[in-house]
């Protein structure tokens, strides 16, 4: 069986290497495309909502959350637990009937897909661009309503700092 | 009309069903589903909402399915084959939703809403209107457990008709006509009704909502378990829906045999007992103080008391069947003793053998067909509320219907009642057994006629109040076998029957076998072993030998003997004279300083069994959660109290006990003449005025602790209802105060003058607020009483 060998053309074999080389060669020189995180930290596109929940107030300070637990229901990770109770007319927490009285997120099961987001009829509940999210115990990982109506603080803070 | 099955085509298939079958119905057998609202399986048709609209070949307009009755060689075609009607029930949802304000995000139906499973399924998808909706203001409460919302009503008149057709207690109707009709209620008025919660249930839309469910729960956080409700002996099929362990709703099943589909108000409201903080869900035995231990401590204490010590046992009314049998068993063949009893008052006649031995003596559909109903000692609505649903559901279908009882009950406006004094039924029913022979013409004959003309479609239905007398369910019975009636002795609490069936009884083996006979005690030691030939002590004896210093142990099963038995005096000499004192039960309330060991039971919705209908009729309990704390089924505890003791019960499941119940349980014939038995003299005629209780639907029991919306809807501050004889003698007004004096005690309620009431009678009622009426009672749930006009009184002395 004879073994036939592919002809080779010098002159392209030789170019092949340089435009390889070239291309080495710009790279080594480029500017460093990873970011050192944390220390130095790129903000996120301006419109992305990639982070951490939050639950928004109208402009005069009542809650846009009705507690209608459509959130809950969208959640394919069952990641949400909400718990509506009545308003009282004197002082109320949201407008209309109905608010919610605990609103927690667990982000442990939080696959961040958005799909609360979609559900909620009164774009109380919309993600941030916070995604500073790291525990040291399962407790921290479920946020709660006073959490969650906290605008998110900016990136870099110390995770402890939002417990305050 | 003819009775011939009649065959039509639905859809260009073809069916066979009974004369008179809406077209509706013949659809759903089919499989075919016609979009409706108003139209509802136990109500009369209406076609109110014009949702269900299908074509009949050769009729011009589109008709309501809901309404129309079938007709032999019948062409109907629904939305499945006719664009028409697709085009005409797409239309009508616009139409419905027009007004309809889309709140659903906040609205309590919103995910179990027919309303918008059918505006999904059915509907057109988009509105063409543009204009303001109409508005009301939103939800007004027609009672602490109801609240209307007039915006989201779609007037299909279901809860209307329920008052109207059902339950009787018309308050609400619908008002107006054309864009300005709702429902409403008189002003001032409130929707005062034991059954307003089945209003709620069949509301198609979140018109109507319960108070103690608003913004609690959605469905899909509910997991639900389908259950019996364990309040009376009514046994109504239900829906226990839990939200992370805990019982958020109770809803009716359909169970066309018991309640068909409604369930009263205390059974639907009444379920937040068991999570109450003052339950107590572990076993505490005595020490310095009482104190926390394991089941293996305490039941080992308690077995060093019981071992070759006497033992006397009370049993409340909330065992259920394998936890009486157990107890039976382990009372007889371990603790060696017939001292135990489960009853509040004691019969002691051949009635209460029979239903011991006999079970199904009288069922939901016999009352139902029944053509004359006596109604004996019993306020159904009050103590048995779907019993009373299917009594007046027999008076709807011609059922002449009488009540024998001291005190006016709500079938007044179906029934004929006839008020005696408490005590003197039995009078009054020799008067009508010698009414069947010598005729005339008072309502004794009149009753007399009506069961003899009724013949074996007479039901007679013996209700507690004759408990209370040795001899009147017997004369009850005698009545209904003379003209040939079924007869009922109808329990009350839903263990009732169940324990009187296994035996938790001083005088009763399992399937009202006599201790005091040696054939019908031979046949339980055959599978027991020994069992003590003497007959027991009943509730009352119990307590005597315990406050005698005769009892070692005194042993309560879910019972407060200080609130349930008629004699608190005796009570606390007995509960302080015993030797040890054991509670079992789901608190200890004002047991607590007497107790010397407790163990935690599990709550009926906390646990697997059977419980047994006033008919005799098992049903099944299902755990919907699992068992606060420790707490444990009682039948647990009986069977770890015998091992404790050394003995093996041959009970380690709830099949087993059934297993062996079973043949024991088997109906049995019992000897027309029960000898040595019962005859404990005639009544007596008596003649002062006398003080009669029982417990209405909403008092101050235990298991309506935690119900606030459903007692400050139907419980009522304490009164004293005075026949107007009495109170014009007395000079008493209406409304006024006057002092209840007994040989117990005295107390000072607000008078109810009125007719209602037999003469020389007063009614209390039994465990109202701030009234305790046990306290004025002497061994019995009738008794001797003076009365004066009193001053009102002050604020803390208000009783």
């Amino acid at each position: 069986m004879s073994e036939r060998r592919p002809r080779v053309d010098l002159s392209s074999a030789v170019g092949a290497v340089a435009s390889g080389m070239a291309t080495i060669l710009k790279q080594v020189f480029r500017r460093d495309v990873t970011e050192p995180y944390p220390h130095v930290i790129v903000p996120p596109p301006p419109r992305s909502h990639i982070g951490r929940h939050r639950l928004n107030r109208h402009e005069n300070g009542l809650e846009k959350c009705i507690g209608c637990e459509l959130c809950a229901f969208a959640c394919p990770a069952d990641a949400i637990w909400v718990e509506g109770a009545e308003n009282d007319p004197e002082h109320p927490v949201s407008p209309g009937e109905r608010y919610a009285k605990d609103y927690q997120i667990n982000y442990l099961r939080c696959i961040m897909c958005g799909l609360c987001v979609e559900a909620c009829p009164t774009r109380a509940l919309t993600l941030t661009s916070y995604y500073e999210l790291s525990f040291t115990s399962r407790e921290e990982a479920i946020w709660t309503k006073e959490q969650l109506l906290e605008p998110p603080p900016p990136l870099g803070t110390d995770p402890v700092d939002r417990e305050g | 009309m003819s009775r011939e099955p009649v065959t039509l085509t639905i859809d260009g298939r073809e069916i066979t069903v009974p004369a008179g079958t809406l077209v509706i119905r013949a659809a759903e057998r089919l499989g075919i589903e016609i979009p409706r609202f108003c139209d509802h399986p136990f109500l009369a048709p209406a076609g109110a909402c014009r949702q269900c609209y299908v074509e009949i070949e050769g009729q011009a307009k589109l008709v309501t399915s809901c309404t129309t009755r079938v007709a032999p060689d019948m062409a109907v075609r629904t939305q499945v084959t006719s664009e028409l009607v697709r085009r005409a029930q797409a239309a009508n949802l616009e139409f419905l939703l027009l007004n309809h304000p889309l709140d659903c995000p906040v609205c309590d139906r919103g995910g179990e809403c027919p309303l918008q499973d059918q505006a999904l399924a059915f509907g057109p998808g988009e509105s063409r209107y543009i204009e303001p909706k109409r508005t009301y203001r939103k939800p007004i409460p027609l009672s602490p457990l109801v609240n209307l919302d007039r915006e989201r009503c779609v007037l299909c008149a279901r809860c209307t008709r329920f008052c109207d057709e059902i339950s009787g207690d018309r308050f609400i109707e619908l008002y107006d006509r054309g864009a300005g009709e709702r429902v409403s209620i008189a002003a001032g008025e409130d929707f005062r009704s034991p059954f307003s919660g089945n209003t709620i249930q069949i509301c198609p839309v979140g018109a109507l909502t319960a108070t103690p469910y608003r913004f609690v729960a959605r469905p899909f956080d509910l997991s639900s378990t389908d259950s019996t409700c364990a309040h009376c002996a009514a046994g109504c099929a239900i829906r226990v829906d839990v939200r992370r362990g805990k019982v958020v709703r109770v809803l009716a099943r359909d169970d066309v045999e018991v309640n068909d589909a409604w369930i009263c108000d205390k059974g639907r409201f009444a379920f937040a007992a068991p999570d109450r903080p003052e339950r107590v869900t572990t076993p505490l035995v005595r020490a310095r103080g009482l104190e926390p231990a394991s089941f293996q401590e305490v039941l080992g204490e308690i077995a060093a008391r019981c071992r070759g010590g006497r033992v006397g046992i009370l049993v409340g009314g909330r065992l259920a069947d394998e936890d009486a049998y157990a107890l039976s068993k382990l009372a007889r063949t371990v603790l060696g003793t017939n001292d135990l009893d489960h009853r509040r008052a004691f019969h002691g006649g051949r009635a209460e053998l029979l239903a011991a031995a006999r079970p199904m003596s009288v069922t939901y559909r016999d009352v139902e067909e029944a053509a004359a109903i006596l109604v004996v000692g019993l306020d159904a609505e009050q103590e048995l509320p779907i019993l009373h649903l299917r009594i007046r559901k027999a008076a709807r279908r011609g059922a002449r219907v009488f009540v024998l009882h001291a005190r006016r009950t709500r079938l007044h406006d179906l029934g004929e009642h006839l008020l005696v004094r408490p005590g003197h039924e039995a009078f009054a029913l020799e008067r009508i057994r010698e009414a069947l022979a010598a005729g005339g013409d008072g309502p004794e004959a009149r009753i007399a006629a009506a069961l003899a003309e009724a013949g074996e479609r007479a039901v007679v239905l013996a209700g507690p109040r004759l408990a209370e007398h040795p001899l009147a369910a017997d004369v009850a019975l005698g009545l209904a076998e003379r003209v040939g009636a079924r007869f009922a002795l109808c329990a009350r609490r839903a263990g009732d029957r169940g324990a009187l069936r296994a035996g938790v009884h001083p005088t009763l083996l399992p399937g009202g076998r006599r201790v005091t006979d040696d054939v019908e005690r031979g046949q339980v030691e055959a599978v027991w072993g020994p069992i003590p030939a003497e007959p027991g002590r009943d509730a009352m004896g119990i307590l005597r030998a315990a406050a005698g210093r005769e009892l070692d142990v005194l042993y309560l099963v879910g019972v407060d003997p200080l609130r349930d038995l008629p004699d608190p005096a005796l009570a606390r000499r007995a509960l302080a004279n015993a030797g040890y004192t054991v509670i079992q039960g789901l608190e200890l309330g004002e047991l607590e300083p007497y107790a010397d060991a407790f163990l935690p039971a599990a709550a009926a919705a906390e646990r697997d069994g059977r419980v047994t209908t006033w008919e005799g009729r098992p049903r099944p309990l299902r755990a919907a959660r699992a068992p606060l704390g420790l707490s444990r089924p009682d039948w647990e505890i009986f069977v770890g109290l015998a091992e404790a003791l050394g003995a093996d019960l041959g009970l380690g499941s709830l099949e087993a006990i059934r297993a062996e119940a079973e043949p024991l349980l088997a109906p049995r014939e019992v000897p027309v003449r029960s000898s040595a038995w019962g005859a404990a003299g005639p009544p007596q005629w008596i003649e002062e005025r006398v003080l009669f209780t029982y417990p209405l639907l909403v008092d101050e029991g235990r298991l309506l602790e935690g119900a606030t919306e459903l007692k400050a809807a139907l419980e009522e501050e304490p009164f004293a209802e005075i026949h107007r004889e009495d109170a014009e003698a007395l000079g008493v007004a209406d409304g006024g105060w006057v002092r209840v004096r007994t040989s117990a005690g005295d107390a000072v309620v607000r008078a109810r003058v009125g007719e209602t009431v037999a003469p020389g009678a007063v009614f209390v009622p039994f465990n109202q607020p701030g009234l305790p009426v046990a306290e004025l009672l002497a061994g019995r749930f009738t008794v001797g009483v003076h009365l004066e006009p009193a001053a009102e009184p002050a604020a803390e002395e208000v009783a």
